[in-house]
């Protein structure tokens, strides 16, 4: 029995020593045997009894299960939660999924082999072993080959070691001792402080950094374009404004503004129009579907929405009206008049001369000469 | 019993992959002096121009990001230009790497223990370069993690259907595999750091980062199956990541990107690109670091013998793209194809093709294949060609694709210039950098094939 | 593997009669057809085992220098390939759209006519067996003779030669690739088909291959050679299934994704109605069920369950090309008494022509200087 040993290290020249030592130590049951050698050589695993590594079994599973990840979740979010059809492709795209399915697999299978045999198989990082803190440490990585005799069971013995491993042909012998502390408190602390605190800042920092960054340039030049935009002012303009009236000589495409503000100055405005059988009809038609309901079938007014609505329009079979010339009645149509609404937005500028020469015709309606009837 | 090597004609005998006396502690000696040492004075020249370069060019990529995009050439309809021919070459030098550490472990050929840790690492300082250019060439490059499937307020997800996303899975998963699959290397070294420092800061990340490394042999049975897994995934890895690069193309109507052969065509370029990349940088290597005797002029050799297969094959493939652009009787694709070798870009083309299956070909001379100048001049030509290539088939097909009244001719700006050689400053800087904290040769790998490393068993041999 | 010679030549003559009985009594289509799988499933054994004869070679491997006999044995098969093929030059009238006068009215294989015509694929198909033989007699015929000199002189010159082969080889199965079964349709074309049928070429001469060896190993006529070297064999099978896998879905993943006229069509004669089945079946059993059996090293290392494996692969290159060739013939998968009597007839001869293949020369390549090097191999 030996208190605050954890196993003889006895060294070695090179691997053929190494490998006929094995057996003889093994031989003598004194607890579990370890090489500790600069490279892997061949024939030690046998030698040592290890069982087969499990790693390609583990590596198989994970890359499986990172193929069915990948095609599950392209899957889903190609063909379920956001569909869309990009160039004329089925939803479930199974030919585009098989790149990223490949990628992924071989990513899980990836950090599985590597991370698996560190952290599962050979529990690495791990700094207190105590192989580490001995002397035998250097010549085991440079050029020398260990083997260790742990102190595991009842039958380890520090001398009985220390025999056997002569006896195979150790040049060298240590006795490694127990760390009390394997990873000291206040490293683990200070290390999980540290960690803690660093989230903590890089948190916030990235928070501020989140906030801040897109209405920094050049991030808000899409934003701030140096180009002509509503109602924004132009250093280009000497007024500054970067909304312009059109200049002298622009040729008017579709409607015009309706400038003129009076009657009396729309009195000197011509009907463009031919007294056309079609003018006439479609001149009747706006009429009927327009103006009739206040004004009346006939232009005299209807009682009935007088006596509803109040407002009493225009009798257009007044004498004062027949003595309009035509450009006042197209005023009133554009302008609108006491109560009557502008009807320009509801009447096409040829609807609105069509109407005029209507209410011609219904005026003459009313007054036909002798001559008429013949 | 042993074989008669000496009666063995010299074409047929085993590789030599020492020179001189080497033993165990000596390897140790010799590559593990270099982290603690300082670097001679060339090492600061180069750091100072490499750094400056790579400071260049990050300023660059600072002004394309507050500018935009439009300070680059592309325009209508070269609409991907310098951005997607560096990101792709980049790439595809990486791939010699994997090539070299996975798959070479994969046939158990012992050559490759001396170059793998440098390959590793050049390809993970080149994708690390690779990987600037998706993130750069958006117009907004502040949203570019749109491009993760990440659950957001838009209830969007990527479009898993576009190359695009499937390059964005490749390629991270490349990188991280590479990383994990390089640092699990360096575990077993950075513990022999470990033991060879006495004290100080140095120590501590030695420690820290062999994660307790003590060579047992039950950890070295789990380790040796996780390399091997990982070789055989990387493996895979290889072929499939450029093949996902080549489908942002080969998916695409684009004349002259639809092709089949683009996946295995794109590989193999990479392969090609990558071991003129490795060759250069060994040359260096050796020389300044002295470590001629384990990087021996065999290795130089059968490293330029797989550059001359890869431009046989790259001649094939130019062949089969040339017969087929005929054979489709597609005058779209006959246009692109009088445009690599006629037209404005046609001195790209022939270039191209000189600098790919040329030149290589004086490799068939052993002389060559052994003499510094000759190797330096190929594998220059060759990482010329191989960037050339990409540039005729990207702005080629598309500076003149189906509709006549949008064609245009593509010219880069400073700008363009100034990022592609700030990626070479950051990718030599990282090399540097990597030259002189860690060890460039794997010395637990280099121990095991050793003359009498092994020990004898039923006169068994490992190759 | 290698059965009796009397079953094989009752199965060859039965075949013979249903062969002779198809030409008449089968469509035209059928027939040559079926003649042309044959005269491709032959050719890319023999074409296969050459290949890996000449890679052991370019490599400078030690480890499949015991075995290189097998390979170099099957080799042969390319010479059984030489008049089957003269054969198959009838069919050109009769499969091929552009060998008819009626081709030239279609725009796409009239302008294709310089390369698709009679006489130059006549000339190309002589050009390439002829090329073929005399790499046969670098390689196999001198690794015979150097059984007698023990003069390592030869190992050298194959060591020159083989790049050489390489890119004889390269080109010629492209040639094979796209002149005898991509011009079954002369509108479709596709550059990585002869990476295609390079992938399943090798992968039936490794399945073949390792068939023999196994063979030979239970047979004790290979000492020395362990269940490591079976392993290798067994991992490039891996390997190759997966490449192979990589190429066939990688065209199919282009041109699913363009879906251009003049490209799906292909597709969809080979994946739409009763032909799904069929490759349903081949991405069984030519992907995935050899990817899962290869994964485990009892299967790799084991003679046993290699040996499953290996006919599986050969099986499964045979139906690649039938899914290849055989919709040209009808939208049915054709399996009826002419197929089955093309493969008694030439399943018979390619065993017989194997057995015979297997006297010759002794059955390691004992001249090679490296074969003691290489029975030496452990993993």
């Amino acid at each position: 029995m030996s208190d605050g040993v954890f196993a003889v290290v006895g060294l070695f020249d090179n691997a053929q020593e190494l490998l006929q030592a094995i057996p003889r130590v093994r031989a003598r049951s004194l607890g579990r045997v370890e090489a500790y050698t600069p490279y892997p050589v061949h024939g030690i695993d046998a030698a040592l009894g290890l069982r087969r590594s499990p790693l390609a079994g583990m590596v198989l599973v994970a890359g499986m299960i990172g193929a069915a990840t990948a095609l599950f979740f392209q899957w889903w979010m190609t063909a379920v939660d956001y569909p869309i059809v990009v160039g004329g492709k089925a939803l479930f795209s199974w030919q585009a999924f098989v790149p990223i399915m490949f990628e992924v697999t071989v990513l899980f299978a990836t950090f599985t082999a590597g991370l698996g045999m560190l952290f599962l198989m050979n529990r690495l990082p791990f700094f207190g072993h105590p192989l580490l803190s001995s002397k035998a440490i250097a010549a085991v990585t440079r050029d020398k080959f260990g083997l260790a005799i742990e102190a595991q069971g009842e039958a380890f013995d520090v001398e009985a070691a220390k025999t056997a491993l002569t006896a195979a042909g150790a040049t060298t012998l240590e006795v490694l001792p127990f760390q009390r502390e394997l990873v000291p408190l206040q490293f683990m602390t200070r290390a999980a402080m540290g960690i803690f605190v660093s989230c903590v800042v890089a948190g916030y920092a990235m928070y501020w950094v989140i906030k801040l960054f897109p209405v920094l340039p050049p991030m808000v030049h899409m934003e701030d374009q140096p180009k002509l935009n509503p109602q924004k002012a132009s250093a280009f303009f000497k007024d500054g404004h970067g909304m312009q009236l059109p200049v002298d000589g622009t040729v008017a495409r579709g409607p015009l503004p309706y400038l003129i503000a009076t009657q009396e100055e729309a009195a000197g405005l011509v009907n463009p129009l031919p007294r056309t059988h079609r003018v006439l009809q479609e001149g009747r038609t706006v009429y009927n579907q327009h103006c009739a309901v206040c004004h009346g079938l006939l232009g005299t007014g209807t009682p009935s929405l007088t006596s509803a609505y109040g407002a009493k329009p225009a009798n257009l079979q007044g004498q004062t009206i027949r003595d309009y010339p035509d450009g006042k009645i197209y005023h009133v149509i554009m302008k609108g008049k006491n109560a009557m609404p502008s009807y320009a937005a509801d009447l096409t500028e040829e609807e609105r001369w069509a109407v005029v020469h209507y209410v011609r015709v219904l005026q003459r309606a009313q007054n036909a000469r002798d001559e008429d009837f013949q | 019993m042993q074989s008669e090597a000496v009666l063995l004609p010299e074409a047929l005998q085993p590789p030599t992959l020492f020179e001189g006396p080497v033993t165990l502690g000596s390897l140790d000696d010799q590559v593990l002096q270099y982290p603690a040492r300082k670097p001679p004075a060339a090492w600061y020249l180069a750091f100072a121009f490499t750094f400056t370069l790579m400071t260049l060019g990050f300023s660059f990529i600072g002004y394309t990001f507050y500018m935009g995009i439009g300070v680059w050439g592309n325009t209508s309809p070269v609409f991907w230009a310098f951005d997607i021919i560096n990101f792709v070459f980049w790439v595809g030098i990486g791939h010699a790497g994997t090539l070299i550490s996975a798959i070479l472990l994969l046939f158990r050929s012992r050559w490759r223990n001396a170059i793998a840790r440098f390959a590793e690492a050049m390809t993970i300082f080149a994708v690390m370069c690779a990987a600037i250019f998706p993130l750069i060439h958006v117009g907004r490059p502040w949203v570019t993690f749109w491009l993760f499937p990440y659950p957001n307020q838009r209830g969007l997800w990527t479009n898993f259907r576009s190359p695009l996303i499937w390059d964005v899975f490749a390629v991270s998963t490349y990188f991280s595999v590479s990383l994990m699959f390089w640092y699990l290397g360096l575990v077993p070294d950075l513990a022999s750091l470990r033991d060879r420092t006495k004290s100080g800061i140095r120590r501590f990340f030695y420690t820290v980062f062999s994660l307790g490394w003590r060579g047992a042999a039950s950890h070295w049975q789990h380790y040796e199956r996780a390399y091997l897994l990982l070789a055989g995934l990387a493996t895979g890895l290889v072929l499939s990541v450029h093949s996902v690069v080549s489908f942002d193309f080969a998916v695409s109507l684009v004349p002259g990107w639809h092709m089949t052969i683009f996946p295995p065509y794109f590989v193999t370029g990479a392969i090609f690109a990558g071991f003129a990349m490795v060759v250069m940088v060994l040359v260096v290597v050796r020389e300044t670091m002295d470590l001629k005797n384990l990087i021996t002029a065999y290795h130089l050799d059968v490293m330029n013998k797989i550059i001359l297969a890869m431009s046989c094959l790259m001649g094939y493939a130019y062949l089969m793209e040339g017969f087929t652009a005929w054979y489709s009787m597609d005058q779209y694709l006959h246009h692109i194809f009088m445009q690599y070798i006629s037209g404005t870009y046609g001195w790209a083309g022939w270039l191209t093709i000189s600098c790919n299956v040329l030149i290589p070909q004086l490799l068939w001379s052993r002389r060559i294949r052994r003499s510094y100048v000759g190797m330096l001049f190929v594998s220059l030509a060759v990482t010329v060609g191989m960037w050339l290539e990409r540039f005729v088939i990207i702005v080629v097909s598309l500076h003149q694709d189906y509709l006549p009244s949008s064609w245009h001719i593509y010219k880069p700006t400073l700008v363009d210039f100034g990022i592609l050689f700030g990626t070479f400053g950051l990718f030599f800087t990282l090399v540097l950098l990597f030259a002189r904290v860690l060890p460039v040769i794997a010395t637990s790998e280099m121990k095991v094939i050793l003359p009498g490393a092994q020990p004898a068993h039923a006169g068994g041999r490992h190759e | 593997m290698s059965p009796r010679p009397t079953l094989a030549w009752i199965l060859a003559a039965l075949g013979a009669v249903g062969v002779v009985a198809a030409l008449f009594g089968a469509s035209p289509e059928r027939f040559w057809a079926n003649w042309l799988l044959w005269f491709l499933f032959v050719l890319t054994i023999g074409l296969g085992s050459l290949f890996i004869v000449a890679l052991g070679h370019l490599v400078g491997a030690r480890w499949s220098v015991p075995i290189r006999r097998a390979p170099e044995r099957l080799s042969g098969l390319v010479v059984l390939a030489a008049p089957m093929a003269l054969i198959a030059l009838l069919s050109l009238p009769v499969l091929y759209p552009w060998a008819r006068p009626e081709g030239a009215l279609h725009p796409a294989i009239a302008g294709k006519a310089p390369w698709l015509n009679v006489p130059f694929f006549a000339i190309r198909v002589v050009v390439c067996f002829a090329l073929w033989g005399l790499a046969y007699r670098i390689l196999v015929g001198g690794s015979m003779k150097q059984d007698q000199t023990r003069d390592p002189a030869f190992s050298v010159r194959a060591r020159r030669f083989a790049p050489a082969f390489m890119v004889i080889f390269g080109l010629t199965i492209t040639l094979v690739a796209f002149d005898w079964i991509s011009s079954l349709e002369p509108e479709w074309y596709s550059d990585i088909f002869g990476v295609y049928l390079f992938a399943g070429t090798f992968l039936a001469g490794l399945g073949a291959s390792a068939l023999v060896v196994i063979y030979l190993v239970e047979h004790g006529r290979l000492p020395g050679v362990t269940n490591d070297h079976l392993y290798n064999l067994g991992g490039f099978m891996f390997a190759f299934t997966v490449f192979w896998s990589y190429i066939g879905f990688a065209q199919y993943l282009l041109m699913w994704y363009g879906n251009m006229p003049e490209e799906i069509f292909w597709y969809k004669q080979r994946i739409e109605g009763p032909w799904l089945n069929v490759v349903l079946l081949l991405a069984v059993v030519h992907f995935l069920v050899p990817f899962f059996a290869l994964i485990p090293r009892g299967t790799k290392g084991d003679p046993r369950g290699l040996r499953w494996v290996a006919m599986l692969v050969l099986a499964a290159h045979f139906l690649d090309l039938y899914w290849l060739i055989l919709p040209v013939v009808g939208t049915s998968p054709p399996l009826s008494w002419p197929e089955i009597s093309f493969a008694l007839c030439f399943l018979g001869l390619t065993l017989l022509w194997v057995d015979r293949a297997m006297r010759s020369g002794a059955d390691m390549p004992v001249g090679d200087p490296l074969l003691q090097e290489g029975l030496e191999f452990r993993l």
